[in-house]
């Protein structure tokens, strides 16, 4: 155990905590669950996640792997055949482009191919996105690559208490998850909260992080906080923006996003992956084929640029989305 | 000398030598022997007439052909356990419906496919295990144990480690049998699971079909040692070799492998020297006798698996030169000059029962393309 304290029960809890007793919770209800990962045992993981979950449940259940991302996701989609649910942590979502075909060809598929006889309760978790100076292999949000691979579950929460409710609710789903964590939010003191016993946050349901009437700002994952101090800047404006946080990508919560719309008009869409292919993307396409009616404004997306994440913070800073960028796209939105 | 060594001097063959269980060989009984033999015209007849079917528009589809390498199929199978697991890849289609067939190949409780499924999914119709949905070897049956594969090859490596894995924290002793091409050794994903495996002294059988060829790949550009089973060495595991002409042999070496495994001491590689008699898929028949020299294929052929076998049962007393009509002379016959008379009675009528099973069998209905994408949760 590392000597950074932890909240006492009751207390406002990080982000890293509410994974951390999210898997604590679930290793303890649920028998047949297994994790597998690099340095997660006696490390406890890179950034903590899983500390003290070895010397609690045993190095059988939380396996300290090789650096071998394939045999990572295969030995859990082995396990899962056999009658486990099983739980792989990349150790920077990075590294899942090591592990890519066992994730998109033998995990995705297996209920497919199965004709739905082998269900795949596999979740594939690991810390994601920049803003921390990782530069180009610790810092991708490639979400959309899973998004785009049939069979896949994709999950991306923004606070501590979607982070424990929604991994609960991962690791007990039947199917194969994608959950992408914010490792800037990780430890990130002004985001703390308390955390409800028995929390539980469901796939597919956004939330409505400030409710404004003048545009949607639909993003995940990190962006929301951009977007809310946007939000802050436009309202000394007078342009009140309704901010979405999509929570899940696969299934998406497209009603959450249609009855903003019904009352704004205008969509700006934030994601902090390049913008080719993205799922800010998609966001819009699925608005312009179901509720183009309700738009006044072209949607307009607010994006990394098409360019791999640079090291240094001018640079980094440079292709990523900020809360300037999201003012400027919505104050486009509503000129318009 | 420790079945273990890694000493890059030590010598694989005495390494296996030493470790071998006495008479694993002298297990098998008579009826044992001539079950074999029986399997190996099953498994040759399967081959011979699919792509007699195909040849009369009864069949679509690519065919990748396990003729001269049924030996490695029947004899890694043979003395398997009911419960343990098998992950057949694209040349070992037989490896469907031979799976614990011992228990009788028309026993619905035995722990394989039965030849109907099998025949619906070469057929692509709603009978087979993946309801069509997938194409040729790309099925599997979790309750028999067999492992679904991906077209992506050893990808099948890890996910046998994660499932015995599983069934040794259930306390089971259940071994994994891989099987795998040469080519298949020059993956990442071959490393990295059979690494793990041998971490935690898993038992995968990792049995290499060391045919000569990946596709249109001679051996010598994938594997820069005489031997597949040197890679071994790198892993601190047995690498046997094993025949993969005489069923006997590779019976022999894949017990020694599982029983190594059971016992708790680790994976192991088990490759079976052979020869890929045709094509690639039956798409690469034509180029495949250009790019390989007759001279090559001629040699790689000379010993059929179903006349070595006859060999040694002669030897063996079991038969008799003479017994030619219970045990025909398919040996060294192409699809093109084989006969149902070629092959043991039961044999046709057993696979026939499945063809015309699977030629009834409707096609799964088109609604089904979208279903089991994701599961209800319950």
């Amino acid at each position: 155990m590392s000597g950074a304290a932890e909240p006492a029960q009751g207390l406002k809890k990080n982000y890293i905590t509410g994974l951390r007793e999210a898997i604590d919770e679930e290793l303890g209800s649920n028998p047949n669950l297994v994790c597998f990962g690099e340095d997660i045992g006696a490390l406890g993981g890179a950034f903590g996640v899983t500390e003290g979950l070895m010397d609690k449940y045993g190095a059988d259940r939380v396996v300290d792997m090789p650096i071998s991302e394939a045999a990572i996701v295969g030995v859990a989609v082995g396990a899962a055949l056999n009658g486990k649910t099983a739980m792989a942590e990349m150790q920077f979502i990075d590294f899942i482009s090591c592990g890519f075909d066992q994730v998109v060809n033998m995990l995705a598929t297996f209920y497919y191919r199965s004709a739905g006889k082998v269900a795949m309760p596999v979740v594939v978790r690991g810390p994601a996105g920049a803003y921390g100076g990782g530069a180009l292999y610790h810092s991708q949000m490639n979400e959309a690559w899973f998004c785009h691979s049939p069979g896949l579950k994709v999950a991306c929460p923004s606070t501590p208490s979607d982070a424990n409710g929604l991994l609960k609710t991962c690791l007990r789903d039947e199917n194969p998850v994608l959950f992408f964590e914010m490792k800037e939010l990780y430890r990130k003191p002004q985001i703390e909260e308390e955390i409800p016993e028995g929390h539980f946050v469901p796939l597919g349901k956004a939330s409505v992080r400030r409710a404004g009437g003048d545009v949607t700002v639909v993003s995940y994952g990190n962006n929301v906080y951009h977007c809310l101090e946007a939000a802050e800047t436009l309202a000394a404006e007078g342009v009140e923006a309704e901010v979405i946080d999509l929570r899940s990508l696969v299934p998406l919560d497209e009603e959450a996003i249609f009855t903003s719309l019904a009352k704004t008009n205008r969509l700006v869409v934030v994601n902090e992956a390049p913008m080719t292919c993205g799922f800010a993307g998609e966001v819009i396409a699925r608005v312009c084929d179901q509720a183009f009616d309700l738009l006044d404004a072209p949607p307009v997306r607010v994006t990394r640029l098409d360019t791999p994440v640079p090291w240094v913070k001018p640079l980094e800073s440079y292709v990523l989305p900020s809360a300037e960028k999201v003012v400027a796209a919505v104050q486009r939105v509503v000129r318009f | 000398m420790s079945a273990t060594s890694t000493s890059a001097t030590a010598d694989k063959r005495r390494t296996a030598e030493s470790s071998k269980p006495a008479g694993a060989k002298s297990l098998l009984t008579k009826d044992d022997c001539l079950e074999m033999f029986r399997q190996l015209y099953l498994a040759r007849y399967f081959d011979v007439r699919l792509i007699k079917e195909k040849k009369r528009g009864r069949l679509r589809g690519t065919l990748y052909s396990s003729h001269n390498q049924e030996a490695i199929i029947v004899g890694s199978l043979f003395g398997l356990r009911p419960t343990d697991w098998i992950s057949p890849i694209h040349r070992d289609m037989p490896c469907f419906f031979l799976k614990d067939a011992r228990a009788g190949w028309r026993n619905p409780n035995r722990m394989g496919m039965s030849i109907q499924e099998v025949c619906c999914q070469v057929w692509g119709k709603a009978g087979s295990p993946g309801r069509a949905r997938d194409n040729w070897s790309h099925i599997g049956d979790r309750d028999k144990r067999i492992m679904h594969s991906t077209s992506m090859l050893a990808g099948t490596i890890p996910v046998a480690a994660g499932v015995v894995y599983a069934d040794r924290l259930n306390g089971g002793d259940a071994v994994c049998v891989t099987y795998n091409g040469e080519g298949s050794t020059a993956q990442g994903v071959f490393h990295e699971a059979v690494n793990f495996a041998a971490v935690h002294k898993l038992p995968v059988v990792t049995v290499i079909e060391n045919n000569q060829w990946a596709y249109g790949t001679p051996v010598e550009l994938e594997v820069p040692t005489k031997d597949v089973a040197d890679r071994a060495l790198g892993y601190g595991i047995p690498g046997y070799i094993a025949d993969g002409q005489d069923v006997f042999d590779v019976y022999e070496k894949v017990m020694m492998a599982v029983e190594h495994g059971r016992s708790g001491k680790g994976p192991s590689i088990v490759e079976c020297k052979t020869f890929r008699a045709y094509g690639h898929g039956d798409h690469d028949d034509d180029r495949a006798n250009k790019y390989r020299s007759q001279k090559e294929i001629e040699h790689g052929r000379s010993r059929d698996p179903i006349a070595v076998c006859r060999k040694r049962l002669i030897e063996l007393g079991y038969i008799g030169h003479k017994d030619t009509t219970a045990w025909p002379l398919a040996e060294g016959k192409n699809a093109s000059d084989a006969t149902n008379e070629d092959f043991p009675a039961e044999v046709v009528e057993y696979l026939t029962e499945g063809i015309e099973f699977a030629l009834e069998s409707p096609l799964p209905e088109a609604e089904e393309a979208g279903r089991w994408v994701f599961k209800e949760n319950a």
